[in-house]
């Protein structure tokens, strides 16, 4: 052993024992279901909102532009890329994934995603998919991200995000929450706009049946509701399936390499842009 | 880390206490020396995480020369951990350890690698089932309650006093760096999204022969 060595040697071994170490904390996996994250990654959705009604919108006047994405499950590869597209657009205020953050539910795929989207110049949002919900990840998502339904009000517009992954619920009557939904779109002080953002639509199996006809009922009755933004199929589409006034845009999943940017103004006028990555 | 502070000091005491309580106490007859029924276990095992519970503790047998070893284990995740429940995981390991160097002390020895499978259970009543009546089939492809997983690792041994029936008896402490099956699908179907170290999990535990 060279002596002469030894001053310089033991803060590379001790930095190099203490990354080992903490690499090891994070290694050391209880079970893939277990909801344990560092505090840094949790409530992540206070989190970014901290973050999107602190900063000034990007935007001037009414305009309000954002990213609409969904089912990042199991799509890594193209983070990377999406996040880096999305960093080069101009006027961004945030990003939404409309559920399926992860394919099998586990904490891990949630952080995986939120290693990348943290990346992001401008906070993300989401909202819980089915596949978010499989095994123990619903108490994860929660852990992890937080509320299944919350809304909020950025630039004079209620964004409503609302869990309707019904058959994950055995169709239990009790979600989506037509309640809960009813009461946040009446509640219009200081709005001009809403949108709602869910994972399963109306027009999917996957909905609760017995609720297709009050969900899309309480959308059409909605005051100044602008579009109904949700993902669950893979491909985009856009429609009017009920012939009720109401918009319904389907993100593009991850694996399509393309997302959609939504710019609104006034209060019933919008643009959508598809971005390929 | 209590937990390592805790099988560390759990394995310690063994390994000091145990010679000594072995002994024949005075004044009773010498032991006949029994053979083991095939069905007793030959060692009892304690592990910290490894994704089969924060601790799990289960009994095991050793088959050719003791290279091959067959565990069955019982680990919990306390409700802190899980979200709304405790979880409960059953899990069978088999691990193979092909080398064995001898150390300069002879109680010691040195198992550089040690590799294996496991497969596993949850059977919480807080898990959304993948395969259950809500679904048709094969909405999901895979179970979330039934986990498979590979590892490989390494083991240091002490060798203790045999028992009063004459039994070899060995204390060792493991290390072991796994993955499960849901882990590797989203690796091998990201090759430069995903690194090997992020479905990398680790594992440390004990095993006392007896």
């Amino acid at each position: 052993m060279n002596f002469t060595m030894l001053p310089f040697a033991r803060p590379a071994v001790l930095s190099a024992a203490l990354a080992l170490l903490l690499t090891g904390c994070e290694l050391f996996e209880f079970s893939p279901n277990d909801v344990r994250a560092p505090a840094a990654e949790r409530d992540l959705t206070a989190k970014n909102l901290q973050r999107l009604l602190a900063q000034p919108k990007p935007t001037g006047g009414d305009t309000l532009r954002f990213v609409f994405t969904g089912d990042s499950q199991r799509f890594y590869d193209e983070v990377g890329p999406l996040v880096e597209s999305v960093n080069r657009q101009r006027g961004i205020s945030v990003l939404f994934v409309a559920g399926d953050i992860s394919d099998f539910g586990l904490r891990r795929e949630m952080q995986w995603i939120n290693d990348r989207l943290r990346h992001l110049n401008v906070p993300y949002l989401t909202v819980i998919g089915n596949h978010d919900q499989v095994a123990n990840g619903r108490q994860a998502y929660q852990q992890i991200f937080g509320p299944l339904n919350y809304t909020f009000t950025y630039d004079r517009t209620r964004f409503i995000f609302i869990d309707t992954n019904s058959r994950e619920y055995g169709f239990n009557g009790r979600v989506p929450d037509i309640g809960w939904l009813r009461q946040q779109l009446a509640d219009t002080v200081g709005v001009r706009r809403q949108i709602v953002v869910c994972h399963v639509p109306p027009t999917n199996e996957d909905f609760d049946p017995a609720l297709i006809k009050p969900f899309t009922e309480a959308l059409a009755q909605a005051p100044c509701l602008l579009f109904h933004l949700n993902g669950h199929a893979t491909s985009f589409s856009i429609g009017e399936p009920y012939a009720d006034g109401v918009t319904y845009i389907n993100s593009f999943a991850f694996e399509k390499r393309q997302f959609v940017i939504l710019t609104a103004w006034g209060t019933d006028q919008f643009k959508l842009e598809k971005v390929a990555f | 880390m209590r937990i390592f502070l805790l099988l560390g000091g759990f394995f310690s005491s063994m390994i000091t206490a145990l010679p000594a309580t072995a002994q024949v106490p005075a004044g009773t007859a010498a032991p006949t020396r029994l053979v083991r029924r095939w069905y007793v276990p030959q060692h009892a095992v304690l592990q910290a995480a490894g994704g089969i519970g924060m601790v799990s503790g289960g009994v095991g047998y050793g088959l050719f020369r003791k290279r091959l070893e067959v565990d069955a284990l019982a680990g919990y995740v306390p409700r802190r951990y899980a979200g709304r429940e405790a979880l409960g995981i059953f899990t069978f390991k088999t691990t193979y350890t092909p080398y064995t160097i001898p150390l300069r002390n002879a109680a010691w020895r040195l198992h550089p690698l040690s590799f294996g499978g496991l497969v596993n259970y949850t059977p919480s009543r807080t898990l959304n089932r993948s395969r259950d009546e809500k679904y048709y089939d094969g909405y999901y492809w895979w179970s979330s309650t039934v986990r498979f997983g590979a590892f490989v690792g390494g083991r240091v041994a002490r060798q203790l006093k045999p028992s009063s029936n004459g039994q070899p008896r060995e204390v060792s402490l493991y290390y072991e760096l796994g993955t499960n099956d849901l882990y590797v699908v989203s690796l091998a179907t990201n090759l430069s999204g995903l690194k090997v170290t992020d479905v990398l999990t680790l594992g440390v535990g004990g095993k006392f022969a007896f």
